[in-house]
């Protein structure tokens, strides 16, 4: 394989960039020209108005986790602990109980996740065998002024709904 | 030792021992013949076909290997493409109609349809008509489970309740795909062995209710142990498991293997006495009915050491701790006795494995010389205005009524494992590590020396009992002091202690020094 070399011309060597005062008013010159575009009209802004606009979430975005239900509404969870297992950070806590809706014998009293120790790798999502844990919420950021709230329990993770189509996802390699 | 013989597995010659199945033997030199329906203890049945091997130049040429007593020169096929054949279709067989529910199963991570599966099986299933549906979830008495869809069929059980207990409350009725365990109307399993079935379920079909859902078998972690329920000492796996921001706590016992003390088996009571380790445990000191350090209750109790004061030690403590506690009372120049006809509840063993007496070393203290007479006892009861008790409950299971009187108007302090009435009493109360979380040796009722070691690791960990002996002032407390105290008393324990226990003489199991 050969090696291609392009050698790069060195600036800063002509008198004109060694006195430096004519270079800072020529970058001052493009610094302020931005902020006079900016002054002068909004919409033309470089970057987004976060947070009025939100970026767009592909549907393989590993965002916030929820747990999801039959279409009765009932959890598909069946507290097989998978999930945990599989968890490189060890933030998810089970604790399973008897299962009384008749679809199966066995299901989680307690599902909390440690949102501050989750990595987001995803590992859950695939070790489930029942498809209960997703990360389709779309949420991707979870700020709190104090550790409990970023402590999600089962409540809380049934409540939120998917952000994408059944069928959208799904083409995300689900 | 039995006559060893040469046979050829797969080609290569191995020696093993003669008078063994093909199973047991090959098992020894780390040979696994998978298996359903055998087991050691209940003998060959041979109905799970499972553990079908080729025998060149044999007739028949293929023979169930836990039928096959081993011969010299047999020449034994596991790895040709006909016995992979017949193990594959086996577990197909086997799994037509399995419900695959191992994610609510607790047997899932220690099932033996699981890892055949993994090792003889890895294919998909090619049934396509719907599964036969059977019994889930029945309450088969004595806490245990029944779920007739997943069982093999592999009588494991039925055979145990007919040829160990001898009750027979199990039995397979119907045939073919119909065929399932069940019990006869309104007969439920009913005898005190029952969740021995549990374990010897190879499949999820039989699981505890006390069990049930607690933990998943992998994450446990399990430790030797010497069952405390009675003086037989069976040998057990202590399974316990610390989950995160919490305190390691037991989830469950199961019985180890030890021919010459329990075999394959334990006892229901025994099974479940793990519910005493976790639970009713003092924690805390006491000293006149306010929690203190450790420090200072043990202060307060050595100033109240004097020959005036009576200790009581308990037959449930291990020899080390018995020598320690010993040596504190001759240091203290005080009388020792080991009272404690509570714990023995009369007409209560069954002269297998469940014994009448419910402590486990009282062996021990008759090797140390500690008396344990009623007579002795109340007479230096008469003549002590305080007592001393090490974990010996004077009033467990509601006995020793006549002593309360006497005791209320005494200094009593208790250095225990448990909340009991007497350390709800006592002017001191000292917590101590149980027999799960610390180490030491007990004498079964059959002489049997045992050593377990410390299984359960607490977040903030008591102290054991020696410790506490130490505390106090006993002069024996460092380990090689007591071994070679140990050593003195019973002269037959040379070197450690073996694995499966050492049977003291029996010259040495009725030495009672005076």
């Amino acid at each position: 394989m050969s090696v291609t070399v392009k050698i790069m011309e060195r600036k800063g060597s002509s008198f004109l960039e060694k006195i430096y005062l004519f270079e800072i008013f020529k970058g001052m010159r493009v610094t302020l020209g931005h902020l006079w575009r900016n002054l002068c009209d909004n919409s033309r802004l470089y970057v987004r108005h976060y947070p009025e606009v939100k970026p767009e979430i592909t549907p393989r975005w590993r965002g916030r986790h929820r747990l999801t239900t039959h279409e009765d509404g009932t959890v598909k969870c069946v507290a097989c602990f998978m999930c945990q297992t599989n968890c490189p950070a060890k933030c998810i806590m089970i604790e399973a109980g008897e299962r009384m809706d008749g679809k199966s014998e066995k299901v989680p009293v307690r599902f909390d996740i440690d949102l501050l120790e989750c990595i987001y790798c995803g590992y859950c999502v695939e070790a489930c065998p029942m498809d209960a844990i997703r990360m389709d919420t779309g949420i991707f950021s979870v700020t709190s002024y104090d550790r409990e709230s970023v402590f999600v329990g089962i409540d809380e993770l049934l409540a939120t709904k998917g952000a994408f189509d059944e069928e959208e996802y799904k083409k995300g390699g689900a | 030792m039995a006559e060893m013989i040469k046979l050829f597995v797969n080609g290569v010659e191995v020696e093993v021992e003669s008078g063994k199945n093909l199973i047991d033997a090959l098992k020894v030199v780390g040979i696994e013949i998978p298996h359903f329906c055998y087991h050691p203890a209940l003998g060959a049945d041979g109905n799970c076909r499972m553990c079908l091997v080729g025998i060149e130049d044999g007739r028949p040429p293929l023979v169930p290997a836990c039928k096959t007593p081993v011969a010299p020169g047999m020449k034994v096929q596991l790895d040709t493409g006909k016995i992979k054949k017949i193990q594959q279709d086996m577990m197909e067989f086997q799994l037509i109609n399995h419900p695959i529910d191992c994610p609510v199963c607790d047997q899932a991570g220690e099932c033996t349809l699981q890892d055949y599966y993994m090792t003889y099986d890895a294919q998909d299933s090619r049934m396509t008509v719907p599964v036969v549906s059977k019994g889930k979830k029945m309450d088969f008495g004595c806490g245990v489970v029944h779920d007739q869809e997943r069982c093999v069929l592999c009588a494991r059980c039925v055979r145990f309740t007919r040829l160990i207990t001898k009750t027979g409350e199990l039995g397979i009725v119907n045939r073919s795909d119909e065929a399932r365990v069940t019990t006869f109307p309104g007969r439920p399993l009913n005898n005190r062995y029952a969740l021995n079935v549990v374990d010897l379920c190879p499949v999820g079909a039989m699981t505890s209710q006390d069990f049930r859902f607690k933990q998943r078998a992998w994450f446990l972690t399990r430790d030797k142990g010497i069952c405390h329920g009675c003086s037989k000492g069976c040998n057990i796996f202590i399974d316990h498991n610390r989950e995160k921001y919490k305190d390691d706590i037991i989830y469950r016992f199961r019985p180890r293997l030890n021919e010459q003390v329990n075999g394959y088996f334990i006892c229901d009571e025994g099974r479940l006495s793990y519910h005493a380790e976790n639970e009713g445990r003092l924690l805390a000191a006491r000293v006149d009915g306010k929690d203190c350090s450790v420090d200072h209750a043990v202060q307060a109790a050595r100033k109240a050491l004097g020959p005036k004061i009576l200790m009581l030690v308990s037959p449930e403590c291990s020899i080390e701790e018995m020598i320690a506690i010993k040596a504190l009372a001759d240091a203290v120049g005080t009388k020792l006795s080991g009272y404690s006809d509570g714990y023995i509840k009369a007409g209560d063993g069954d002269g297998w494995l469940i014994q009448d007496d419910k402590s486990a070393n009282r062996a021990g203290l008759a090797k140390l010389g500690i008396d344990a007479t009623k007579e002795t006892f109340n007479g230096a009861l008469n003549s002590s205005d305080a007592v001393i008790s090490f974990n010996n409950d004077l009033f467990i299971h509601d006995t020793g009524s006549e002593f309360r009187q006497k005791l209320e108007k005494m200094k009593v302090i208790a250095v225990s494992t448990h909340n009991n009435t007497l350390t709800q009493n006592a002017a001191i109360a000292i917590p101590v590590a149980s027999y799960s979380e610390s180490s030491g040796s007990v004498i079964n009722k059959d002489g049997i020396l045992q050593h377990f070691g410390r299984a359960v690791q607490k977040n903030t960990p008591l102290a054991d009992m020696t410790q506490i002996a130490g505390m106090l002032g006993s002069p024996i407390v460092t380990e090689s002091d007591i071994a070679s105290e140990m050593k003195k008393v019973l002269p037959s324990l040379t070197e450690v202690i073996p694995e499966g226990g050492l049977k003291l003489t029996e010259s040495e199991a009725a030495h009672v020094p005076a």
